[in-house]
């Protein structure tokens, strides 16, 4: 099992050491039961790092923005930040570097194990407790989470409350580290792809009428995108209102930045953002299921990037994030495809 | 707002058949923006371009729309009328509404009013179209050929002829390719290698060919009128300028091995010549088969050449060669004996392939032109030939027909008779394939002059039984069980692409069909030109072919290599990528995917060599971020097509 302690003296090392920037972890939040970003500076700080079942964020895109934070300075401070990832996240990492949207020396990744276990889902943890608070989440034993609220510690079997992605994850320990902690326990998900099931075996009809459903809900307040760490293009196609028009765009450039679909969330448009970002997320989402979490209005639409990550696995024999050197899936391209068309 | 002219054509009634064309012409006449719109029977026709150059001067058009045939066939007519009539030839698009329309439609009302809706997209996107000018590029004009086969050389005598310099790179010892291997042709009969050498030592005389054997392109680079290539060329240890051919060190030599130009029927040393006529006329130690020269563990061989033109130290030479185009010629291979197992090939001696019964018939080959047996010596009193060993067999082997067998099946059978008259041939075939001038004769002389015994079926079984060679099988004809015992057994194996062909092809960027043959850019109208410009094919490397249409096809490559060195500068179209910086963020993904290779980073933003791109547009459709576009097909413009089409204007 990680041990915490062993994860703040490393912190604290690096730091003290001069050589990393930031280190971008977990903390506790004061308030929720959930961990909460936390940026550390000071070696001293290092204390407030935590690492339990409830950090479920996927911190990758915190380097995102650090990019972006970077090129608009005028002397910017090189040295590497350093991130806490899991298994999942570590993909993400894999992802940015194949992408060469980060470079390697950038960042410090310190990995954690997920080992037999993963992170909570908030609602199935809140509905156990029956609506009490988890004042503190911990691993116990191998499968086991250790929870205590209102002063009494109470052991829940992992599989029962572990968030969706974690039942189908196959990277339970990180994929890319400069430094890691915990044990490699192999783990391998029954069905990584039994969330789609249930959809899959819907009829047509049925499915257009379960998606419509869904995103008619849909407020296209971009958080789904925002919490994306492979949604970090300056100008998003299906967002009009990311595009940036300068002083010097010219009128031939503004021209040329197209309304594809109209800000107004109804249907027609919905389907429309949402199949350009699934499709744009085709073996590039990592299945950190961020994007679902953030949604306000509990639309499931890690199903629809899940989707094709199972067409990728089934058609192309692809599996995103595991190697930084391999070109992407929507540039590969093998001499022997058996669609000839292609070759 | 700019001025459209629109022309619809009827060609004939190939569109006008299906699509109403007055009313096209009608309804784009009342489209937003289009000055002018006219139909007529056949556009392309002097008077129909007439009309185009008229109404650009008359009504002072910016652009033109074309409604005819698909953009392949008369794009560069139109654009080449507008041009003439003043306009940049850009300002000119089809709008296919035949192959796209008219010849996929019957409902003459619904055609209608798609060919519109195609109609008014290309009046949407010519109104945003650039003008541009070509990319001019100069030309080396020099050729490579690859491959010194038949193909190889009259390509290569080809070029040279007309002026041009030509490397000729061969892989083996000697050039001369598989024909040199062969006895008599069909279906004149005439002696291969006595029409073949002549010109191979043309090649070897000649001027302005330099001959690299023994040598392998290694790696290319470039474009068309531009390549660099770099060629491996191994060492033979043996100075052909000093060599005086005495063969006093292939008598020292102490190794055998299998000869590969008898096909295993003899040995050779390990330093040899491949046969008395090669060319280039040298010995080559093969280094495979010496036992070493780091350190020397033999060095018989330098011992006794008085010349001293063996040089141990001889090391391998990578050449540099500027060139303009190419030529792929590297023939083919017969199908892996290894694979042929049910025909005990390789199993029984007396089971032979067609090229080892040509070298048994070869007045040069190892017997001297006589067929005995190889097992025993002795002349074969029957001898079955079996046609399609491996061809057309989907299931197993190769589904193709191998072209070739049908007639050197029918030779072999002739020239058994010829040298064995009281022998008696069988040719097991499926059916007889002899397309061809003065085929169907050969092969019907075949069977009434030399009584030639042709069975209609297959062979289930061939083993060995006292000395003979048990052939059974069926005579789908007549039904009956056929058993033959046989002296000796003929294979007609099928013609693979030849080794290595597949590796090459990468090297060059290629296409190969499914096969492993090199493929051509238009089975009927571009039959020697590969997709990549600049290079062409021919021989057996495209297809399995006979001498006659390698040579054919070899004079066709030849003369379209001639056409692009022939040129001071070549046009390249200018529609080709370019990137919007602000919005690439150098994820190299279309780097990755250019099929061309046109595309590199540098940093952090993707940079397109224009002389390469081909304007595939394969580089928009992976950019998520709309980061590159192909120049008169932009993102814009696509949106104002589709647009158009949804009945938006
Ligand atoms: C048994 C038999 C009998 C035949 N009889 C007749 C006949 O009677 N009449 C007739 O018209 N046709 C006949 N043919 C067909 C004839 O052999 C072919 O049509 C002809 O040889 C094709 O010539 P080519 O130059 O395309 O290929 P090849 O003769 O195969 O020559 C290809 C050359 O390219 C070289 N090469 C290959 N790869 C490379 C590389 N990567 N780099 C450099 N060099 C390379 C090879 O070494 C070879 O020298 C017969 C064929 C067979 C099998
Ligand atoms: S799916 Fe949810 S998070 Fe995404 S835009 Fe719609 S409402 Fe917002
Ligand atoms: S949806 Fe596509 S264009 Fe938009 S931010 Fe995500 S990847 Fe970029
Ligand atoms: S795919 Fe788009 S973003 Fe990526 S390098 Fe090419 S142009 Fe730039
Ligand atoms: S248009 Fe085609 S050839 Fe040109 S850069 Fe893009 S992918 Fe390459």
């Amino acid at each position: 099992m990680v041990n915490l302690e062993d994860l703040k003296k490393e912190a604290k090392r690096i730091l003290e050491e001069g050589k990393i920037k930031y280190i971008i972890g977990y903390e506790r939040s004061p308030n929720g039961m959930m961990s909460m970003p936390a940026f550390i500076k000071n070696p001293e700080d290092a204390e407030r790092l935590t690492w339990d079942p409830s950090c479920v964020y996927n911190l990758t895109r915190f380097l995102v923005d650090e990019k972006r934070r970077k090129a608009k300075e005028k002397k910017p401070d090189t040295r590497p930040v350093a991130i806490v990832v899991k298994g999942c996240d570590s993909r993400a990492v894999v992802v940015l570097l194949q992408e060469k949207f980060i470079n390697r020396e950038d960042v410090y990744i310190l990995g954690v194990s997920c080992e037999g276990a993963g992170v909570v889902d908030e609602k199935k943890l809140t509905e156990k407790l029956k609506g009490k608070k988890a004042d503190k989440i911990e691993f116990s034993e191998k499968d086991h989470f250790l929870i205590t609220s209102d002063g009494e510690k109470i052991k829940i079997p992992a599989q029962e409350i572990l968030a969706e992605r974690c039942l189908e994850c196959r990277a339970n320990f990180p994929v890319i580290y400069d430094e890691v902690l915990g044990e490699k326990v192999e783990r391998r998900p029954e069905d990584p792809f039994k969330s789609i099931e249930r959809i899959e075996s819907l009829s047509k009809e049925e499915r257009w009428a379960f998606w419509k459903e869904q995103l008619d809900k849909c407020i296209r307040c971009y958080a789904c995108r925002s919490v994306c760490p492979m949604c970090y293009c300056d100008e998003c196609v299906v967002d009009t209102i990311s595009f940036a028009v300068a002083a010097d765009t010219t009128a031939e450039e503004k021209a040329q930045k197209i309304k594809w679909i109209e800000r107004s969330p109804d249907s027609s448009e919905n389907f429309v953002y949402h199949l350009v970002r699934a499709i744009h997320l085709a073996g590039r989402c990592i299945d950190c299921g961020e994007c679902e979490r953030a949604c306000p209005l509990d639309i499931p639409v890690r199903l629809l990037n899940k989707k094709l990550e199972k067409e990728a696995k089934e058609l192309f024999d692809y599996e995103v994030g595991f190697d930084p050197e391999k070109p992407s899936l929507a540039s590969s391209f093998k001499d022997d495809d058996p669609e000839d068309f292609i070759r | 707002m700019k001025r459209t002219g629109v022309f619809v054509c009827h060609c004939g009634i190939n569109i006008a058949g299906t699509v109403d064309v007055k009313k096209v012409a009608k309804e784009l006449s009342r489209h937003p923006g289009v000055a002018h719109a006219e139909e007529y029977v056949y556009m392309c026709s002097d008077p129909g371009q007439n009309l185009i150059t008229e109404a650009i001067k008359e009504k002072k058009l910016d652009n033109v729309v074309v409604a005819c045939c698909s953009p392949t066939l008369h794009e560069t007519t139109f654009r080449n009328t507008s041009k003439e009539a003043g306009l940049n030839e850009f300002q000119c698009e089809i709008a296919n509404i035949r192959e796209q329309c008219s010849w996929v439609h019957k409902d003459m009302e619904k055609a209608t009013r798609k060919a519109i809706k195609i109609t008014k997209s290309a009046v949407e996107r010519v109104r945003r179209n650039e003008s541009l000018e070509p990319i001019s590029i100069p030309v080396t004009r020099r050729a490579l050929v690859i491959g010194g086969g038949i193909a190889g050389i009259q390509s290569a005598l080809d070029l040279a002829n007309s002026g041009y310099e030509v490397v000729l790179v061969e892989r083996s010892p000697s050039i001369g390719g598989h024909m040199i291997q062969l006895s008599e042709t069909f279906p004149t009969l005439d002696c291969s290698q006595c029409i073949l050498t002549p010109k191979m030592v043309e090649v070897s005389k000649h001027p302005k060919i330099k001959l690299l054997t023994y040598s392998e392109v290694q790696e290319i680079s470039g474009y068309v009128g531009n390549f660099k290539v770099k060629i491996l060329k191994k060492p033979t240890y043996v100075d052909p300028d000093k060599c005086t051919l005495c063969d006093e060190c292939t008598k020292v030599c102490p190794v055998v091995v299998s000869n590969e130009f008898d096909i295993g029927l003899t040995g050779r040393r390990a330093i040899y010549i491949p046969f008395p006529q090669a060319i280039p006329a040298t010995y080559t130690l093969d280094i495979k088969s010496c036992p070493g020269l780091l350190p020397i563990a033999c060095g018989k061989c330098a011992d006794v050449c008085e010349p001293e033109a063996i040089d141990y130290d001889m090391k391998p030479d990578i050449i540099e060669e500027d060139i303009g185009a190419i030529i792929v010629a590297t023939g083919y291979d017969l199908y892996d004996k290894g694979l042929m197992a049910e025909y005990g090939y390789g199993k029984y001696l007396d089971v032979l392939d067609g090229l080892q019964f040509e070298r048994l018939c070869s007045a040069s080959g190892p017997t001297q032109g006589k067929i005995i047996r190889p097992s025993d010596h002795k002349e074969p009193k029957e001898v079955v030939f079996i046609q399609c060993v491996g061809s057309r067999d989907p299931e197993l082997h190769c589904a193709y027909c191998s072209k070739i067998c049908c007639m050197y099946t029918a030779k072999h059978a002739m020239l058994y008779k010829h040298h064995v008259p009281d022998g008696q041939a069988y040719i097991f075939y499926i059916d007889i394939r002899s397309g061809g001038k003065g085929y169907e004769e050969f092969v019907q002389r075949a069977v009434e002059e030399d009584g030639v015994l042709y069975l209609r079926g297959k062979v289930s079984k061939i083993f060995e039984d006292k000395g003979k060679i048990k052939v059974w099988g069926v005579d789908t004809l007549t039904g009956k069980d056929i058993e033959i015992d046989a002296d000796m057994v003929v294979l007609a194996t099928a013609m693979r692409p030849s080794q290595g062909a597949g590796e090459l092809a990468k090297k060059l960027k290629i296409a190969m069909d499914k096969d492993g043959f090199l493929s051509e850019a238009h089975p009927k109208l571009r039959p020697v030109e590969s997709v990549t410009p600049g290079m062409f094919l021919a021989g057996a490397a495209q297809a399995p072919k006979d001498i006659p249409e390698a040579v054919a096809q070899a004079s066709g490559a030849a003369a379209k290599a001639v056409a692009i060195l022939s040129q001071e500068r070549l046009f390249h179209a200018p529609t080709v990528a370019q990137v919007n910086l602000n919005l690439c963020t150098g994820c190299g993904m279309c780097v990755e995917v250019c099929p061309y290779v046109s595309l590199s980073l540098k940093d952090g933003k993707v940079e397109v060599n224009e002389v390469l791109c081909e304007g595939c547009g394969t580089c928009s459709a992976t950019c998520l971020r709309a980061a590159i576009q192909v120049k008169n097909l932009t993102p814009l413009q696509v949106h104002e097509m589709i647009d158009a089409s949804l009945g938006g204007r």
